[in-house]
């Protein structure tokens, strides 16, 4: 025994043990309880959403992400670090407490040259409508193009789904409606993530953030909805269906149900800062005056050690 | 200076054989209390086993494979057991104030192994290559970018995958030995005292 132990332990009756053999039975226990949590219930696996299924499915959807990209007026486009590099939407704590600035752009997307203008090129190689339409769109004046999509936007917001047709009404929308077609047949053919992931590193390219991104907001949000996922429905902590997800995350989920906090544009950081303090106090625990005496005010060591103080009384 | 004679001498008074491997045990240590650590260890081994078993054929294995699947699910219930014995023990020394007697290192280094295993755990949630593992792709990346945390994407299934089966195993299992190897040089804490009770009373 170590000369620290010996001396702690001096006077302590002690008792034979068997680390190992307690050991082995408690592990062949668990694993045991694991096998056949395995075997009943298994795991949940719900496939993933890809563009094809939603630009078949759900054309319309798949239409006004492509154009909210195509137009430069998505959410990513102005997302800050580590996207793009105009910040002022990155999140911020009284103003100079901005993790995200201070770290930069470490991964930078322009979404409409990443997500539209590129993929719309590869198309452009293999389909020569779509190749016609992208030299007249790149050869009209910038006020030009944003009157076309300014029309094709109004008009998606009216058109019509008939079996996965997509009825627009007649309007000057200039090659915008040619291009987005486009789009909508490239995701068909399921070849949209590939032509947003493919970068210099073909064929190992293990990056999927630009496809990722693509299908973010409201299309996945609806996904998430009906799996009941949202970060309302304490989103990160759930796994879909009747399975437990990461249930030690609930104090974190939790903070998202607070008003305060979700509402806020840097609700993120807010809920972040309080994690790391909560940590640091657990951390610090042993010395913060009043916690430390927690244990010492609600008794549940006496249960612990019900066997010691009852031999000790004796 | 001899090392290895040095590391002799620090051993013997530190971490004796009858520290690792003990024959005895102070008769307080006998509670269910006890159990959580023992337990949580052996969620981490099954964790560890099957982790292993699904990186020798591939993160899309389960996908394909009915057996496959099978070690998915003894890793995922592994995981669950894994946090319920955590959060039992972290509870259980909580209450027993087993910081006390200088045993704050021990309490330290438990909890910067639990954070590590949080985010072990998010990584593996993002590699599922499933709905769950998308979703939470673009859900977790704005906390992470917040947090000034984008230099790990979230979305990048090679660098996550290199960060789950390498580095965050090595990091928790050496933690949990250093955690493991501190209680057992230092002996399980003692009994509150009544006196000290009435103390602080």
């Amino acid at each position: 025994m170590s000369k620290r132990s010996e001396a702690y332990l001096s006077g302590v009756p002690m008792e034979r043990y068997d680390m190992i053999r307690e050991g082995l039975i408690v592990l062949s226990v668990v694993t045991l309880v694991i096998v056949l949590l395995a075997a009943f219930f298994g795991t949940p696996d719900y496939p993933t959403v890809t563009a094809k299924e939603v630009a078949t499915k759900q054309p319309l959807l798949f239409l006004d992400r492509s154009l909210s990209y195509f137009s430069g007026q998505s959410g990513l486009q102005t997302y800050g670090p580590p996207y793009t590099k105009d910040d002022q939407n990155a999140q911020a704590v009284f103003g100079f407490i901005s993790p995200a600035r201070w770290v930069g752009v470490v991964s930078p997307v322009n979404a409409q040259q990443d997500l539209a203008m590129k993929p719309l090129e590869r198309i452009a190689v293999l389909n020569p409508e779509v190749a016609t339409a992208l030299a007249a769109y790149k050869q009209a004046s910038p006020d030009q193009q944003q009157n076309w999509i300014k029309n094709y936007a109004v008009a998606l917001k009216k058109a019509t789904d008939d079996n996965g047709k997509v009825i627009l009404a007649q309007g000057d929308y200039g090659p915008v409606a040619g291009l987005m077609n486009g789009m909508l047949k490239l995701a068909r053919a399921g070849l949209l993530e590939r032509a947003l992931d493919s970068s210099a590193l073909l064929p190992y390219d293990l990056n999927n953030t630009k496809s990722l991104l693509f299908l973010e907001g409201p299309i996945e949000n609806r996904v998430a909805q009906h799996l009941n996922e949202l970060g309302s429905q304490w989103g990160m902590t759930n796994e879909m269906g009747p399975y437990p997800g990461a249930w030690w995350l609930w104090p974190y989920a939790f903070l998202y149900q607070l008003p305060g906090i979700v509402n806020s544009p840097n609700a993120d950081l807010i809920t972040g800062l309080i994690m790391a303090a909560a940590f640091f106090i657990l951390i610090f625990l042993p010395v913060i005056p009043g916690l430390n005496r927690i244990p010492y005010l609600i008794p549940v060591y006496r249960l612990i050690w019900r066997d010691w103080y009852r031999r000790s009384k004796d | 200076m001899n090392i290895d004679e040095k590391l002799q001498g620090w051993l013997k008074s530190h971490l004796t054989l009858e520290d690792v491997l003990p024959t005895q045990m102070p008769v307080y240590v006998n509670s269910m209390a006890y159990f959580f650590g023992t337990m949580t260890l052996s969620a981490l081994m099954v964790v560890i086993g099957s982790g292993i078993i699904i990186a020798i054929f591939g993160p899309g294995w389960w996908h394909v494979s009915p057996t496959g699947h099978f070690f998915n699910s003894v890793h995922f219930w592994g995981v669950e057991v894994f946090y319920f014995g955590l959060v039992l023990h972290l509870l259980a020394k909580f209450f027993k104030a087993a910081w006390r007697d200088g045993r704050w290192r021990t309490w330290v280094i438990g909890l910067v192994t639990f954070a590590v295993t949080i985010f072990s755990g998010i990584t593996g949630t993002l590699l599922q290559q499933n709905w769950d593992a998308q979703w939470n792709a673009v859900q977790g990346k704005d906390p992470m970018n917040a947090l000034g945390l984008a230099w790990i994407n979230a979305m990048d299934p090679g660098q996550l995958l290199t960060l789950h089966v390498a580095l965050l195993p090595f990091l928790i299992v050496l933690f949990a030995a250093i955690h493991i190897g501190i209680v057992r040089s230092e002996s399980p804490v003692r009994p509150i005292e009544r006196s000290r009770k009435e103390e602080v009373r």
